[in-house]
């Protein structure tokens, strides 16, 4: 149990009905203000800055999993002309520290991981030289001169394989084994429930490997003045300003000489959460040239390079009494994190939420963290709940099957009900508030459960056989605290801010560390922004993901940007708003308290011809003419937002899946999603998110993988034509239904969105197959599902049964 | 710039978005990054490289096409449109850009520019198409954002719009061409 429990917070009134708010921007579908220019071409995404006297950059790689560096020579490649600057490790080394890790693994030791490897590399596709030259494509020809003398070593690839006795040790330096660390959460006497229990699932749940694969690959450009000791990145990253900690640190440079800005971010997912080595490369050539210097990652480096999610195994142990009641439930997993450690390294969010909607006091959850010779997993949309998703709700059938039980009905006995929250889970987290129980219901009817239950499972007339799956899911949505955080060793903090400046044309800038991603966070922060302050939707101009414009602020990542920032906005728009109006109500000779901001003036509440325009009251306040005596110049306020608590969104998913029970192929016909995100700001961005997260969980359910060969320990899917993401044809009809139950923990009661979609696609999924194969004995524990592992789940059931028969 | 032009860069000429224009190129380099690297239509983007993700379409003599399977040379003498051509005259985008924002077509907007293009050459056809046919027409082109259900809509009203005012233009073409004949008829007797 941890030592610091997340505090519930007494619930309260909706935030506007204290601040006398009408409804009215949020909750509307406004528009996207990100549109305008991404519609037109006229985005700036990384490799769209471009300046005078640039210089690109390539990097070579070790092209084996796990080999010795013995000598590099790049005298053929200096001579070529046009190559202006080649590092290796040696130099890297002298030049800078390793990079740093933003969310470490508690109890690891910091690994050495430089920008270019240094004796050895581990994993395929480590940076293992660098070069700059006039063009990327000559940058390139020069890395196929430079000739690098390699002695593989022994490798292993498997996670498990990885912590057996015995096996290739990949950084010995720093470890005696290839467990990075291991960290437990308990609550009550789960093993002692586990011996009472009637019935006990037990079993390993494999979770593979995905790359989350936003279509703009990663990218940086580094300028370096070197008389004002100012360093200008443009990267495309969901944290400008940790990636400026991150840099600073790797630099040896004070942070104040390091600018970052990400302007338009083509996707990020949790892969663009922090520094990779390229950024500190990129930025050690624009040093040592005094020139501007571009990487941008071509899609064959991005499968190798940028960092992986998900692969792990989850050993499951399920106990219930001989009702279904669960009385315990243990995980021990182990999560593949790959060659070295990324700046948040392997999911730990499988921890948090591994007992689900479900009410069990007596649950104990065991992280493994292995390293294997393998691209480096990081953060990717979910973090851990849809893998520890796809376990829980795959075995919670799995023991309706074993005990005649409807699946429904199963889980609806085991959900917390609106009445026992908060609940704390075994970690410490806190679920905030929901009604679990009636989205189970919602899903079901949406589908037709009830009928499909009393059913045989017979094939159709096309041969198929008709199964519907359930997936319920509690979703970490924000962090609970910088206190919380510090517990785990986090090096950033919880909350979001904001900074709002009148200017001479009556509209408001707002400026926010935010990087723009796709999540529409300059039109959620608007219409917020617009609504405190009383004005018009378009009269607030959002300037994101500056590090020198924006106050410091943590990130868009973990659904937890608007969890903060409405805080903060909220908090820096009431002085703003306030101080308008007594300035406003000076200029009119009336009273600060019958004044009020309506469109593009300052009014008197009752009286029409007394009014001001904020043109004008924004003039007076910068000009500090025309203004109360009592008054400072200036109309600009800041404000920093921790929320008390994380929110949980909560929801259920239904799948209806036809399986051909010769074959195993199968097709998904309907997928139904009922979700809570609390009070949704932009209902349209709202259903986008969800959409587009249900889409890339669906892919991670039915065919992504990067698989490696289990000889050579080579990537066999690593490119866009090796490597199944879901295209437009491909994606099953999707219906989405929401309940609204607004979070007592945030302002405005708003949950986080951005990832929840990812999680129940495979349990559901899985479930709706074993279902239409109940009379078959099958059973399915690995995802991705594929019409060949549903084919060799069937051939293994008969086998089965052919052995009870002899 | 002046050392590359010796690796046996070539001159381009080209009709780009309406303009006449002419550029030098490297023989090896691609359609897409000569659009982007020499002509400054940063619109189009570039996303695998291997003429599997589609962010590079534009159209080339009235064909989608991905531009980063074809070399910068191949564009000599070619009408190329890129997505900076859609917006009207006056500044306001066109009915296709209006369908994707009315229907949130986007969201990080990098594939945006490749499905624009692509839609554009679907509406070029005149043909009525099924939510499932434009479903498979657009499956050239990635979006790991949208889901694609906001592209799929904003795709149908367009082509339903487009295809409804190419047939009143048809049947008023149709219209004038019997008047014409009816008429020539007339003068013959």
């Amino acid at each position: 149990m941890n030592e610091f429990v997340e505090a519930p917070a007494a619930p309260k009134e909706e935030t506007w009905q204290e601040e006398g708010l009408k409804r009215r921007l949020i909750g509307t579908s406004v528009p996207r203000t990100e549109d305008e220019r991404l519609l037109r071409g006229d985005g700036r995404f990384t490799d769209d800055v471009q300046f005078a006297h640039q210089l690109e950059m390539a990097v070579g790689r070790c092209p084996f999993p796990h080999a010795r560096i013995l000598s590099i020579d790049f005298s053929k490649a200096t001579a070529l002309e046009g190559v202006k600057h080649i590092l290796t490790g040696a130099q890297v080394r002298e030049l800078s520290d390793p990079l740093t890790v933003l969310r470490p693994v508690p109890g690891a030791p910091q690994l050495p991981y430089y920008a270019l490897a240094q004796d050895r590399a581990t994993y395929e596709g480590q940076p293992v030289v660098s070069v700059v030259a006039t063009s990327r494509a000559l940058a390139e020809d020069a890395i196929e001169l430079v000739e690098i003398e390699y002695e593989p070593l022994p490798h292993v690839s498997d996670a498990i394989e990885a912590l057996e006795e015995g096996a290739p040790l990949l950084h010995p330096q720093s470890l005696d084994s290839n467990l990075l660390a291991s960290n437990s959460d308990r609550a009550g006497e789960p093993e002692a429930r586990i011996e009472e229990a009637d019935v006990v699932i037990r079993s390993r749940m494999r979770i593979g490997r995905v790359t989350p694969l936003p279509m703009e690959p990663r990218g940086v450009v580094a300028v370096w003045r070197p008389g004002a000791r100012e360093l200008s990145i443009h990267t495309s990253t969901q944290v400008p300003h940790l990636v400026r900690k991150q840099l600073a640190e790797s630099l040896r440079l004070g942070e104040e000489c390091i600018r970052v800005s990400a302007s338009d971010v083509g996707g990020g997912f949790g892969m663009k959460l922090g520094v990779y080595p390229e950024d500190v490369l990129a930025s050690l050539h624009a040093m040592a040239l005094r020139r501007p210097v571009k990487w941008i990652e071509d899609r064959m480096e991005h499968f190798r390079a940028s960092t992986h999610g998900r692969e792990s195994i989850h050993d499951y142990c399920l106990a219930a009494d001989a009702e279904g009641r669960f009385v315990a439930m243990t995980n021990t997993y182990t999560t593949d994190i790959g060659g070295w450690n990324s700046p948040f390294g392997s999911s730990q969010l499988s921890s948090v939420v591994f007992t689900g909607p479900y009410r069990v006091a007596d649950a104990a959850v065991e992280r493994r963290v292995a390293m294997t010779n393998k691209t480096p997993v990081g953060a990717y949309r979910g973090y851990g709940q849809p893998e520890v998703n796809f376990a829980l709700e795959v075995l919670v059938d799995r023991l309706a099957r074993r005990l005649g039980k409807d699946p429904l009905a199963l889980r609806e006995m085991n959900m917390l009900r609106p009445e026992d929250l908060p609940w704390t889970v075994p970690s410490g987290a806190v679920y905030d508030s929901g009604d679990y129980v009636k989205t189970l219901h919602m899903a079901a009817e949406a589908v037709d459960y009830a009928a499909h239950r009393g059913r045989p499972r017979t094939p159709r007339a096309d041969g198929r056989i008709l199964g519907i799956g359930l997936s319920a899911f509690v979703e970490r949505t924000g962090y609970a605290s910088a206190r919380f955080l510090a517990n785990r060793g986090s090096k950033f903090g919880a909350h979001e801010s904001v900074t709002l400046r009148a200017n001479r044309s009556g509209t408001i800038d707002l400026y926010t560390g935010v990087s723009s991603i796709g999540q529409s966070s300059e039109t959620a922060f608007a219409q917020i922004c617009a609504e405190v302050l009383g004005v018009e939707f378009d009269a607030v101009r959002v300037h994101s993901g500056d590090t020198a414009t924006s106050p410091l602020n943590t990130g868009a990542f973990a659904s937890r940007t608007l969890i903060a920032a409405a805080g903060a906005l909220r908090e820096a728009a009431l002085p703003f708003r306030d101080k308008t109006l007594r300035l406003g109500a000076w200029a009119l000779g009336i009273e600060p308290g019958d004044a009020v901001i309506e469109g593009r003036e300052v009014r008197h509440r009752s009286d029409a011809d007394k009014r001001v325009a904020l043109a004008d009251v924004f003039s007076r306040a910068i000009l500090g003419q025309g203004i109360p005596h009592d008054e400072t110049p200036g109309l600009e306020t800041s404000a920093h937002f921790e929320p008390p608590s994380a929110a949980f969104s909560f929801g259920t998913a239904a799948a209806v899946v036809a399986v051909d029970p010769e074959t195993g192929e199968f097709e998904v016909e309907r997928f139904v999603m009922v979700h809570d995100c609390g009070v949704a700001v932009n209902p349209m961005i709202v259903e986008g998110q969800v959409r587009g997260a249900l889409v890339q969980g669906l892919g991670a359910a039915l065919g992504e993988e990067l698989r490696y060969d289990a000889v050579t320990g080579q990537l066999l899917s690593g490119s866009m034509l090796d490597y199944a993401v879901p295209r437009a044809a491909d994606v099953p009809p999707i219906e989405l239904l929401h309940t609204e139950v607004p979070s007592p923990v945030t302002t405005f009661g708003v949950r986080g969105v951005g990832e929840v979609g990812t999680i129940p696609p495979g349990a559901a999924i899985a479930n709706a197959i074993c279902d239409a194969l109940a009379d078959h004995g099958v059973e399915l524990s690995a995802l991705p599902v594929t019409p060949e592992s549903v084919w060799r789940a069937l051939e293994a059931a008969k086998a089965a049964k052919k052995g009870e028969a002899a | 710039m002046s050392f590359e032009r010796t690796l046996n860069e070539q001159e381009i000429s080209l009709t780009l978005n309406g303009e006449r224009v002419r550029a030098w190129a490297p023989s090896r380099m691609h359609a897409a990054d000569f659009l982007r690297q020499r002509l400054g239509r940063t619109g189009t983007h570039v996303g695998c490289e291997q003429g599997v993700c589609g962010m590079c379409t534009v159209m080339v003599d009235g064909q989608a096409v991905k531009s980063c399977l074809m070399l910068a040379a191949q564009l000599d003498g070619a009408e190329v449109c890129t997505v900076e051509s859609l917006a009207e005259e006056n500044g306001n985008l066109n009915a296709l850009q209006q369908a994707f924002k009315k229907h949130h077509g986007l969201q990080c907007g990098f594939c945006t520019p490749g499905f624009l293009m692509l839609a554009t050459s679907l509406a070029a056809r005149g043909e009525a198409m099924s939510r499932e046919q434009i479903r498979d027409e657009v499956s050239g082109v990635l979006c790991r954002c949208t889901g694609y259900e906001g592209i799929v809509r904003a795709v149908e009203e367009y082509l339903s719009v487009q295809q409804a005012e190419g047939s009143r233009f048809r049947q008023a073409e149709g219209s004038r061409h019997a008047e014409g004949a009816q008429q020539a008829m007339e003068a013959q007797s």
